[in-house]
């Protein structure tokens, strides 16, 4: 028997709130371990902060904990469930640290645990530079000259020796967080001290850069016999200086020779062993010297990762499903390939395709924050494809990415080359256009050429049919489409339309084929329903024992602000329940991240761009009984007409029942038939016209344009003088076309989230969740809580009524997410998503309504008898749980963490107690925040909300926090007896609160403001705060939040309980 | 597209598979596939590959140029190069496909083409340029048709012609006897780095003829073809057997089972690639190893006091045998490598010890 009998019970690390640099990859890799272990016979624990996991969800591990990822919570689980080990690889920085933590706390050997998959010793040698490179030394591999800085003075004597430009990487921290390259030695020093802060040990390697270097990545698996296979080679476009995660990718390695690859996977291999990494995977990343060849190692994991998580997409090879296995005593070759079924799993995958990955991004989310790609990782979500050639892949994953059709004309702007950004492509197709050669762009880029010639072609084959007459047959039309055009592209080429593309395309019969991924380029037969589509294939159309009636379910894309892991929840969730009920499902997604698009999540998955003409062919191929576009967020909803006009039957809500949500005059009109209050609203196109409803609405107003979704450019405007500020900063978005939408802004109102899911003859809710800050902040932003502590009951009641009411009205079948706000007692509707909402798995773990598969049923047309909704009830819960938020200011230097109607967060996590201040605190400590048990806050508030602080500020007092405040706050402190330090604010000159922020005197900042000229005059506050990782409260209700959590933390002990 | 040449690759059951004609002289072989990344200019200058068209499974070829010093031997071998997308901009291994007149073809559908294989087995296949395929079919028909004809013993065609002797970098090491049956520059290379000398012998040389040279023991090189085509070498390899330590590579292996008196087949399409688990059954250790090779050796046929040494893992075929009594040991992969993974060049220094023994 390979399995190590003593392992019966294992506890999983997962990886808490999605953060940069640290996405659902881990979500992906832990549920494929859980289910691995579970299928072993394993009872399988399971730590993970984040509730809008798939891994909590209740299949997955046998026991599962919501709970902070800290040692103590830890501890507390290791008491009450006593497991024989624990797996710290599985869920990514996070979880390593902390099984480092625990050994080094004595926690593991108090409890007699033992941590499996890697050792204290390898976590050490990987993560700690300077061990690493002690390693590296001991089998002759390079390493970029560098050395460990401690403090800014040395640091500054390093720099002397290394030279400009330096590159610095601070220990221990993930996605190469508080990093960067400085120039010159201003910007080092800056960013040194920064760095030193990011880093929990104070520790800063200071490097010889390696710009412009190729960048390459290995991806291997060792076994306790000492196997070593490389799972995948991923090469990246841009050349060293842009972090991995924010490059664009490829796999396999395209411009190696075949002694240079094998020299760099013997030195895989060679680390590997001297780390004594006994089993498991890790990647390895490497740079070449473009002209010398001469290669250095970059880093080491000794994990699954992001990259693992796309090697696994790209060649079938389930890595983190096989480190499990290894991790309790398999070895390589006793594991079965998944998908030939045949053949073992100590080989090396050989591809017959390129993959291709491009990560998203979200600049715009972040005003002030510059759109500059650097060693620090800032992509918030990624995108692969598979195409037979580079340029097919390559052009796919354009088109997923969901923020071009191809490579779209821009304004050449030089700075866009020579700086890698967001819209390095762009301007690099434009430079082509624009008659610059390869060789001036390498220069400017120092993208390797083999890549700028592929591009190229793309470039002079879109050049060759503008100057031609359109397309002209059936043969031209399929090579276009083998370079990868979408119909899009070619129309806005050819000045016609995708729709007259598509008909020609059907009329000629261009079609593409669909392939299977099978890790083997052809080898063996394989039976996995793992697709891509291609045009390259000339052979008829397999159809892989493909029945006709199954359901598609469209996923959510890449990764976005807005938009993430809850929507994969939902997709994962809902092809289960569909699975349930004897469907078969097809999955289609282009997110190399998530958990849909492992093989064996859905009966057929679909790895493609979630454009209406991918996804019109695979309907073509399929032909399915219809499409669920409710489960997958926005971006499913964003094609449902264009799906339902090219034929493919909506399930759920009709096309109109979808516009009645989408549409706002029809919304509205909606809600008035009903007589439900909505806030008076106006559209204005200019600023006369902006002035002229501002009246009749009232200030305070939220004003946003009208094409934006997720809130981009939505902002409250308080005064005349904000409204002109508005309309000139916005100028270029507002127009007849696209006016501007002006909302009353409900001041001070209480806002909920409702769920609700509606069959043809029922309605279930799926909970209410009251949010913590008050309405202004986007509900993606704001904490929530639930049950509701602040509402009435007889006002909750109303609500479900409305609600319900509401669907019904709308016809909604499936999914409606209502935004509901509350100021005295009177409810207002702000807005209705029909469709699953982002709250939908934290419902369903908080209240434990298995709302997904609520939605399934009514969409496939259950009635009220067959599904008995009455048997869910959300209020029956016995916990209270917390929504806490995670945002990624300390990525973008220059952006602001005032919270406000533009959505910025990340992640969530959840606290669950019995208590509700226990729950508030544990969410707190979940996302991050270090809340101090003492010492001194820091206060300056606007005038509305002293009076309404005061309270709290007393209370904090007697739990014995000192504070300081700026002068009118401090004022208001003495009026009131509270004794504080008055401090200047910035303009006052120095000292001002600032330089006491970052002094280190404060614990906590309690900054609430408003006001564009306010907000501009503290922003050096809260930006302070992100650098020094201190909590900023810039609410008055997350104030009292804030306080109840600290009384708790006073109160000291808590508890830890089991879903 | 539009001034490209139409070429066409037939395949002896009549499929036909279309696609740009880049270079070369039209062709008739063996059409095998490769799924190797990398390693093209390796792969053709293999003599292993003589008489093959080449369809390489993995799609983005020619990308990393090509440098003489990657040669495995004197010259290009293979009949045919296929390919889906063949590098048009760094134009060097283009250049070097027509230097030799290989055959090329760019454009093709190979996973249907591999596929065809797969299921098919290995079969021959002309490279011909025809504006349609009803052209190319009757053109495609003669070539095969001349091509069946060659004579069977390909190793002799790839073979020194003459006796070679090459200093090796171990003053100390031994003197090794490689009979070359087509053998590849780095198993060459692998001796040099271990022996004072190394005689590289055409492969119908007698025993006479090597034992005058007086080995420490003998090297059976890889090399192209039917096994039980190969004129003139067993009964010398037999005539080793017991008296000096003999390590038997691909060709060379089959060689070894035959002298000592088992049998080989071929397989249904071969094993060509660089990513093939093999285990070594003494040690329990795996190599991930490069293969190619039609043929294998038949297990029921071995001999008593022969054992099986390495197991391919993914299908179970024999991939090394050993007999301790009569003093040899053989792979079927390639332990030198080039192109595939250099986990398995250990064998080298277990050879070596079976000389010191």
């Amino acid at each position: 028997m390979p399995l190590k009998e003593k392992y019966k019970k294992i506890l999983i690390l997962g990886s808490g709130p999605i953060v940069i640099g640290q996405a659902c990859e881990f979500d992906y890799s832990g549920t494929q371990a859980c289910k691995a272990l579970r299928a072993l016979g394993i009872h399988v624990v399971l730590i993970n902060s984040n509730p809008a996991t798939i891994m909590t969800d209740p299949d997955i591990a046998n026991t599962v904990y919501i709970e902070p990822l800290t040692s103590e919570i830890v501890d507390k689980i290791l008491a009450r469930e006593r497991p024989d080990a624990i797996i710290p690889t599985l869920g990514g920085q996070t979880a390593l640290n902390l099984g480092l933590e625990l050994v080094t706390k004595g926690i593991l050997k108090k409890h007699n645990v033992e941590m499996i998959g890697a050792d204290e010793k390898v976590i050490r040698a990987a993560e700690d530079r300077e061990e690493f490179r002690k390693i590296l030394d001991r089998v002759h591999a390079k390493y970029p000259k560098s050395e460990m800085v401690r403090n800014l003075k040395h640091g500054m004597d390093v720099a002397q020796k290394i030279g400009f430009p330096i590159i610095l990487r601070p220990n221990y921290t993930l996605g190469g967080g508080g990093g960067g390259v400085a120039y010159s030695k201003e910007e080092y020093e800056q960013m040194l001290a920064h760095a030193l802060s990011e880093s929990p040990t104070s520790e800063v390697l200071v490097e010889e850069s390696i710009l412009g270097w190729k960048e390459f990545e290995l991806e291997v698996m060792r076994d306790s016999a000492g196997t070593f296979v490389t799972v995948c080679s991923i090469e990246n476009l841009d050349p060293c200086g842009v972090h991995t995660g924010d490059s664009i990718t490829i796999a396999p390695q395209q411009t190696l020779s075949e002694r240079a690859y094998q020299d760099m996977r013997d030195e895989a291999r060679k680390i590997l062993d001297a780390v004594g990494l006994e089993c498991g995977g890790a990647n390895i990343q490497f740079a070449v010297h473009p002209d010398s060849g001469k290669r250095v190692v970059i880093e080491m994991n000794p994990r699954v990762s992001r990259s693992s998580a796309l090697a696994s997409k790209a060649t079938g090879f389930p890595i983190a499903k096989i480190a499990a296995m290894l991790a309790v005593g398999f070895r390589l070759e006793e594991v079965t390939n998944d998908i030939t079924k045949v053949t073992p799993s100590c080989y090396e995958p050989a591809l017959d395709y390129v993959v291709t990955k491009i990560p998203r991004f979200a600049f715009e989310k972040f005003p002030g924050s510059k759109d500059l790609l650097t060693t620090q990782m800032k992509s918030v979500g990624e995108v692969m494809s598979i195409g037979r050639t580079f340029k097919e892949s390559f052009q796919k994953a354009i088109n997923s990415s969901e923020s071009a059709c191809g490579l779209e004309e821009v304004t050449f702007a030089m700075e866009k080359l020579t700086y890698p950004n967001s819209q390095r492509l762009f301007h690099l197709a434009q430079a082509m256009r624009d008659g610059k050669t390869i060789e001036e762009i390498y220069q400017l880029t120092q993208i390797n050429p083999w890549f700028l010639h592929q591009i190229k072609d793309i470039v002079d084959a879109e050049e060759n049919l503008q100057k031609s007459s359109g397309i002209a047959n059936a043969d031209q039309l399929l090579s276009l489409k083998r370079l990868g055009f979408s119909d899009k592209r070619l129309a806005h080429i050819t000045k016609t339309s995708e729709h007259f593309i598509r008909e020609k395309r059907h009329q000629w019969g261009v079609h593409p084929r669909y392939l299977q991924v099978d890790t083997c380029a052809g080898e063996f037969a394989s039976s996995t329903p793992y697709f891509y589509s291609t045009y390259w294939s000339t052979a008829s159309q397999e159809k892989f024992g493909i029945q006709d009636g199954s359901v598609m379910v469209l996923g959510s894309g890449p990764n976005r602000i807005g938009q993430g892991i809850e929507f994969d929840y939902c997709c994962v969730r809902g092809v289960k329940a569909l699975q349930k009920q004897s469907y078969k499902v097809a999955m289609v997604n282009s997110n190399p991240e998530t958990v849909s698009t492992d093989y064996d999540t859905s009966d057929y998955l679909f790895f493609e761009p979630l454009t209406s003409e991918y996804v019109l062919e695979i309907a073509d191929f399929l032909k399915p009984k219809g499409v669920i576009v409710q489960l997958g967020g926005q971006t499913p909803i964003n094609i449902a007409k264009d799906l339902s006009e090219g034929g493919l039957q909506l399930m759920g809500s009709s096309l109109n029942a979808i516009d009645l949500a989408e549409d706002r005059a029809r919304f509205k009109e909606v809600c008035e038939a009903l007589h439900i209050k909505v806030p008076k609203a106006g559209v204005a196109s200019n600023i006369t016209q902006a002035l002229k409803i501002a009246q009749s609405v009232g200030y305070p107003l939220i004003c946003r344009p009208s094409y934006v979704l997720g809130g981009r450019r939505m902002e409250v405007i308080e005064t005349d003088a904000d409204l002109h500020s508005y309309f000139e900063r916005h100028a270029v978005v507002i127009s007849l076309e696209s006016p501007c939408f002006m909302d009353q802004f409900l001041e001070g109102a209480l806002e909920l989230d409702v769920d609700i899911v509606r069959g043809k003859d029922w309605c279930a809710i799926g909970g209410v969740i009251e949010h913590i800050e008050a309405a202004g902040v986007h509900s993606g932003d704001s904490m929530g809580v639930i049950p509701p502590q602040r509402i009435k009951n007889d006002i909750l009641k109303q609500i479900e009524t409305l609600c319900e009411k509401l669907a019904h009205k709308m016809e909604i079948i499936g999914h409606l997410n209502v935004q509901v706000a509350v100021k005295s007692d009177e409810i207002y509707v702000i807005e209705a998503n029909p469709r699953c909402s982002r709250t939908v798995p934290f419902l369903a773990k908080a209240a434990k309504v298995p709302i997904v598969d609520l939605g399934v049923l009514a969409v496939i047309g259950k009635t009220a008898v067959e599904t008995q909704p009455e048997k869910y009830s959300y209020k029956q819960l016995k916990e209270v749980c917390v929504k806490g938020v995670v945002f990624p200011f300390n990525k973008f230097t220059e952006a602001d963490s005032i919270l406000g109607p533009e959505m910025k967060s990340t992640g969530e996590s959840m606290g669950r107690s019995k208590d509700y201040s226990e729950a508030l605190l544990k969410a707190f400590i979940s996302s991050h925040h270090r809340l101090a048990k003492q010492g001194e806050i820091f206060l300056s508030l606007r005038e509305k909300d002293k009076d309404a602080l005061l309270e709290t500020i007393k209370r904090l007092s007697q739990l014995g926090y000192s504070f300081s405040a700026t002068q009118g706050t401090a004022k208001f402190l003495y009026d009131h007896g509270i004794d504080c330090i008055p401090v200047k604010k910035v303009h006052e000159g120095r000292p001002h609160c600032v330089d006491r922020i970052r002094s280190g005197k404060v614990a906590t900042v309690i900054n609430t403001t408003s006001g564009r000229q306010s907000i501009d005059a503290s922003f050096s506050i809260r930006r302070s705060c992100i650098d020094y990782r201190i909590p900023c409260i810039t609410e008055d209700h997350a104030a009292e939040a804030l306080l109840l959590a600290l009384t708790k933390l006073h109160a000291g002990e808590f508890d830890v309980a089991p879903l | 597209m539009d001034s490209s040449i139409k070429g066409f690759l037939i395949l002896e059951d009549g499929s036909s598979y279309s696609g740009e004609w880049l270079s070369g002289e039209e062709r008739a072989g063996e059409v095998v596939f490769n799924t190797s990344h990398n390693g093209y200019e390796e792969i053709a200058t293999d003599p292993s590959y003589f008489g093959q068209i080449m369809v390489m499974s993995a799609p983005m070829q020619g990308n990393y140029g090509v440098d003489r010093s990657f040669w495995e031997s004197r010259q290009l071998w293979i009949e045919g190069f296929v390919a889906l997308d063949i590098d048009k901009h760094n134009r060097a291994w283009l250049e070097r496909l027509a230097e030799f007149g290989i055959p090329t073809l760019n454009g093709i559908d190979t996973r249907r083409l591999v596929l065809h294989l797969r299921n098919q087995g290995t079969l021959l296949g002309a490279l011909v340029k025809a504006e349609t395929e009803s052209q190319a079919q009757v053109r495609a028909k003669q070539l095969i048709q001349q091509h069946k004809e060659l004579p069977g013993d390909w190793v002799y065609t790839v073979t020194v012609k003459e006796k070679k002797v090459l200093s090796g970098a171990a003053s100390s090491g031994p003197r090794v006897a490689l009979i070359d049956y087509g053998t590849k520059q780095n198993i060459v290379r692998e001796l040099l780095k271990r022996c004072s000398e190394v005689a590289v012998f055409p492969s119908r040389s007698t025993y006479e003829e090597i034992q005058s040279w007086k080995p420490d023991g003998i090297l059976l090189s890889n090399g192209p073809g039917d096994p039980a085509k190969v004129e003139g070498t067993v009964d010398t390899v037999q005539k080793f057997l017991g008296k000096i330590p003999i390590f038997g590579i691909c060709m060379g292996a089959q060689i070894m089972a035959r002298a000592l008196g088992a049998q080989t087949y071929r397989l249904k399409f071969g094993h060509h690639g660089a990513n093939h688990p093999v285990k070594d059954l003494r040690s329990g250790h795996i190599y991930v190893t490069s293969q190619n090779h039609g043929y294998a050796i038949k297990e029921d046929s071995l001999p008593s006091d022969v054992n099986v040494s390495h197991m391919n893992l993914n299908d179970n075929t024999i991939s090394g045998i050993e007999c301790k009594k009569r003093r040899c040991f053989s792979v079927q992969f390639h332990p030198e490598c080039y192109p595939g993974p250099r986990d398995a060049e250990v064998l080298f220094d277990e050879f070596m010890d079976w000389i010191r023994e």
